[in-house]
């Protein structure tokens, strides 16, 4: 035990129990607390309250906190990735859009109770994760990106859900903000139970952990069964975040903040991580359950203490990325393998854009009538342009400023898994839409798409001023953005528990849409989506030499920190501008650029091209899937996107390397 | 001897907790093929690297052709030296030619015409280098000696009168190390350039290189000519292991691990 952990400790502790003291003692004199053992018949509400409500939730904090902090540090252990928790990695994104489903289509199974189908939302997210991760060596920062894409996509479905359900599902809302808001004794002893069975894991598992941290080959070079240990290891972190999530919701960063506070405090031996790490984690949900219940008071009982972790974790890991510098053990995060190279793209980029025109026409022409497909004739074809024709155009434009906004992140941070989603870039542009709708009394679209991409751009902004700081290598950009995103993402679900009109706006907008867009909105995006691909083209030569690294950039007078603001504004105007319509996820900035480098198109004019051609293309195919599967209703624009997107991408990352 | 190239005054360069390079002064001449050497950590890649203006300085001062480096604007600099890190990076899906053409960046600009002098330094930079031939080929697909050969070509298209090479060869089996080598001799000796070059290996500084300089714990340890390396005081001050230097048939020195 190091000195600051000695002091620091006991001084948290004390802290700790100060908030929830006063708190409780704001709740109910002191004098009037209930006596042991308590026995409801004979005492006053305010007592029972007390006894059954704000007591058991301050156990609740300690232990929820403990377990997500030893989840965490088995995870950073067992993956020897300094930056993984159940947030991260998807486990707990998992769990919440189990348990949404169960509510909403199968409320009889929860009959069962609700860990079961956590811990299988858990273990399917986890499996899915480990997949791709298997595939890549488990490159800690494309695990973490595959973790993020499939919590987001997980989050987006059960937002999707959520939305559809109505505002009875509100309570669906604040539990996935992560509420400790209790009624009995029943979660502390459930969890209590819990921690015991990890503990017990943990001792087991840390000799064999403190093997395998040599990494795999050396590890199986001394004999250990490295798949056996990996899989019990993940299964018993799983286990330990699902129990959380079907108690208590998503609480976000927790495990991550446990393990990484405990090594900046000097802890080294794998150990005292996993002794450590809960007490750490124990104290941080404590304490920001204590700052709700302080400040909130009684008021403030429905405010998830999720959405308050999750504003600190999005700070601390921006914080911790530039200490993460040697423990990240190397490895190339790796791309997929070598994509062919068409020597005369012409052809085509040209066949591209006439499949594109081709497209939007038919889309135009055709559409679902009640009682099945029609194809217009002439006359009803002049009635539906203009209704048609402002959507198609919107959708188009916004997909391929997606894609321009992919391409460049792709090739400016050379990691293939790039997109404005993980950047952060998304998550900012929602921050800028919902403070819009906050602020200004009747926002118009001009307002909004201006709040929109001033979010895009100040997230950006605060990215690269941070990037810019340091000599940070490309998967840290990453990193930083994903801070960004969970930091974003904490802010909205708070907002959402305030559970106003303007919550639901903005509830109905994560999920995006273009059946408000008006011809001039369209048009105006289509300018801009204009006006952003000739600004990227005219930077193609930095984009060529970006991808190399810095001592080459550096070494033939590229003016690398202009070249960079310049190149992650552009991405962040695009992001913002498509956002707008489309809501924060979509793929379509991933997928794309892939699309057109698959396609053999490797110079960056032709594969930004290409990449807008491509989103177009997608985005309106997705506009098209969003009107019609469910019709007459419509689905979300951005989650229809996610939807084709999200498995196409898990499958591109489970390829074989080479 | 000839024009100074590198004038380097007190130069300290610190990381957090660490002093890298401590003091060294020294004058590096124009016109030669200079070898850094010295054992792991003793600082001549730190010391190439800011040379290269890659990290700065903490203390002291440096100047290029008379100039202070931090006075240098980037694209000029580009134009009068070219440095190549010590790991290449993958060009994916990029193939030689563009490669190569990266190297007139400084030239052009972003935005500038790819003109006909372009071309030009272009198509010589490929025939100096004798990788003509790979012009349409692929970057990644190549071996690890033409693969160097294609970044050296990069460098020359740069039209740049010096260069910096940080362990060029670590990489390359012996017959390519050689040819990469003598690449870089011809280079200085028939066109006038000079070459700072980061090197592990003793026997290849001496034979190729004209001027040596040691540095050991971040400290210059000596300088001086190839036959002045090549004694065994000298190199178990540098090295800090016994060696023997043997003569080879042909009169040339050559060391081992005694």
């Amino acid at each position: 035990m190091t000195r600051a952990v000695r002091i620091s400790l006991p001084l948290a502790a004390a802290f700790a129990i100060l908030l929830w003291l006063v708190a409780a003692t704001t709740q109910l004199p002191l004098a009037d607390w209930p006596a042991l053992p308590f026995r409801p018949d004979a005492m006053s509400i305010e007592q029972i309250l007390m006894a059954f409500g704000t007591m058991p939730r301050g156990v609740m904090a300690l232990l929820a906190g403990a377990l997500l902090g030893l989840s965490g540090a088995i995870l950073q252990v067992v993956l020897r990735n300094p930056v993984a928790d159940p947030t991260t990695l998807g486990i707990s994104s998992g769990a919440q859009l189990a348990l949404v489903l169960a509510t909403v289509f199968a409320p009889g199974i929860l009959d069962y109770g609700r860990w079961p189908i956590a811990l299988a939302g858990a273990g399917g997210a986890a499996a899915l994760v480990l997949a791709v991760g298997a595939k890549r060596a488990f490159a800690p920062v494309t695990m973490v990106i595959a973790g993020l894409l499939i919590g987001m996509t997980a989050s987006a479905i059960a937002t999707a859900i959520t939305l559809a359900q109505g505002e009875y599902l509100l309570s669906l809302v604040i539990w996935n903000g992560g509420s400790l808001v209790q009624q009995s004794w029943g979660g502390p002893r459930a969890l209590t139970l819990t921690l015991i069975a990890g503990a017990i894991a943990a001792t087991l598992l840390a000799r064999p952990l403190r093997v395998l941290s040599l990494g795999a080959e050396g590890a199986s070079g001394l004999g250990l069964n490295v798949t056996l240990v990996r899989l019990t290891a993940v299964a018993v972190a799983v286990f330990l975040a699902a129990a959380v999530s079907a108690e208590i919701g998503l609480i976000a960063f927790v495990g991550l903040a446990g393990p990484a506070l405990a090594r900046t405090l000097g802890v080294r031996g794998i150990k005292e991580l996993l002794i450590l790490a809960p007490l750490i984690g124990a104290l941080i949900l404590s304490i920001c359950d204590g700052i709700v219940l302080t400040i909130a008071g009684q008021s403030g009982e429905m405010f998830p203490t999720g959405a308050m972790t999750g504003l600190l974790g999005g700070p601390l890991l921006l914080w911790l990325l530039p200490r993460l510098r040697g423990s990240t053990p190397p490895g190339t995060e790796a791309a997929e393998g070598p994509a062919r190279r068409r020597n005369h793209p012409k052809t085509l980029i040209l066949s591209l854009l006439a499949a594109l025109i081709i497209a939007a026409l038919v889309l135009v022409w055709i559409g679902r009538v009640p009682g099945g497909w029609a194809v217009l004739d002439a006359e009803s074809f002049a009635a539906f342009l203009p209704m048609r024709l402002p959507r198609l155009v919107a959708a188009a434009a916004a997909g391929a400023a997606l894609a321009l906004a992919g391409a460049i992140l792709q090739r400016l941070t050379a990691n293939p898994l790039a997109s404005p989603e993980v950047l952060g870039v998304s998550g900012g542009a929602s921050l800028g839409y919902a403070a819009t709708v906050f602020i200004v009394a009747a926002p118009t679209a001009v307002t909004l798409t201006t709040g929109t991409m001033i979010g895009g751009v100040v997230s950006l902004a605060l990215i690269t001023l941070f990037v810019s700081r340091r000599d940070m290598p490309p998967e840290r950009v990453l990193l930083a953005g994903i801070a960004v995103s969970a930091l974003a993402s904490s802010v909205l679900s708070a907002i959402m528990a305030i559970g106003d009109a303007r919550a639901w706006a903005i509830l109905d907008w994560l999920s995006g849409s273009s059946r408000t867009v008006s011809l001039t909105g369209a048009s105006a995006l289509a300018a801009t989506a204009a006006i952003l691909w000739i600004a990227a083209l005219s930077m193609h030569r930095w984009l060529a030499v970006l991808p190399l690294g810095h001592g080459v950039a550096g070494g033939i007078g590229l003016p690398i920190r202009l070249s960079r603001t310049l190149l992650i504004a552009l991405a962040g105007m695009a992001t913002g501008a498509a956002t707008v319509l489309v809501g924060p996820l979509s793929f379509v900035g991933l997928m794309a650029p892939h699309m057109a480098r698959r396609l053999g198109l490797a110079r960056p004019r032709d594969q930004l091209t290409g990449a807008a051609l491509i989103g177009a293309a997608l985005m309106l195919t997705a506009d098209f899937g969003a009107r019609m599967a469910g019709f007459p209703y419509e689905l979300p624009l951005g989650l229809f996107a996610s939807l084709i997107g999200a498995p196409w991408l898990i499958w591109l990352m489970m390829r074989p390397n080479r | 001897m000839s024009d100074t190239l590198f004038q380097i005054d007190g130069l300290c360069v610190d990381v957090p907790g660490r002093r890298l390079l401590d003091g060294v002064s020294l004058n590096l001449p124009a016109g030669q093929m200079i070898a850094l050497i010295g054992h792991n950590g003793s600082g001549k890649s730190t010391l190439l690297k800011v040379l290269a203006r890659q990290i700065a300085a903490t203390h002291g001062r440096v100047t290029f052709e008379g100039h202070a480096l931090t006075d240098w604007k980037a694209r000029d600099y580009a134009r009068r030296l070219a440095f190549l890190p010590q790991h290449p990076p993958p060009a994916e899906g990029m193939i030689v030619s563009e490669l190569v053409a990266l190297g007139r960046y400084p030239w052009h600009g972003a935005l500038g015409r790819f003109g006909a002098e372009d071309h030009q330094a272009v198509a010589s930079a490929m025939t100096e280098c004798a990788i003509d031939r790979f012009a349409d080929q692929l970057v990644d697909t190549m071996s690890g000696g033409e693969r160097q050969r294609a970044w050296l070509a990069m460098m020359v298209a740069q039209q740049a009168g010096t260069l910096l090479l940080d362990e060029p060869i670590s990489a390359l089996d012996i017959a390519h190390q050689v040819e990469v080598l003598a690449l870089v001799r011809r280079m200085c000796h028939e066109q006038g350039r000079s070459a700072v070059i980061v090197l592990h290996e003793v026997n290849m500084s001496a034979r190729f290189c004209d001027h040596v300089v040691a540095l050991k714990g971040g400290k210059l340890i000596m300088q001086g000519s190839p036959d002045e390396l090549m004694r065994s005081d000298t190199l178990q001050r540098i090295y800090g292991l016994p060696m023997d230097v043997l003569t080879r048939p042909d009169g040339r020195p050559v060391a081992i691990p005694a």
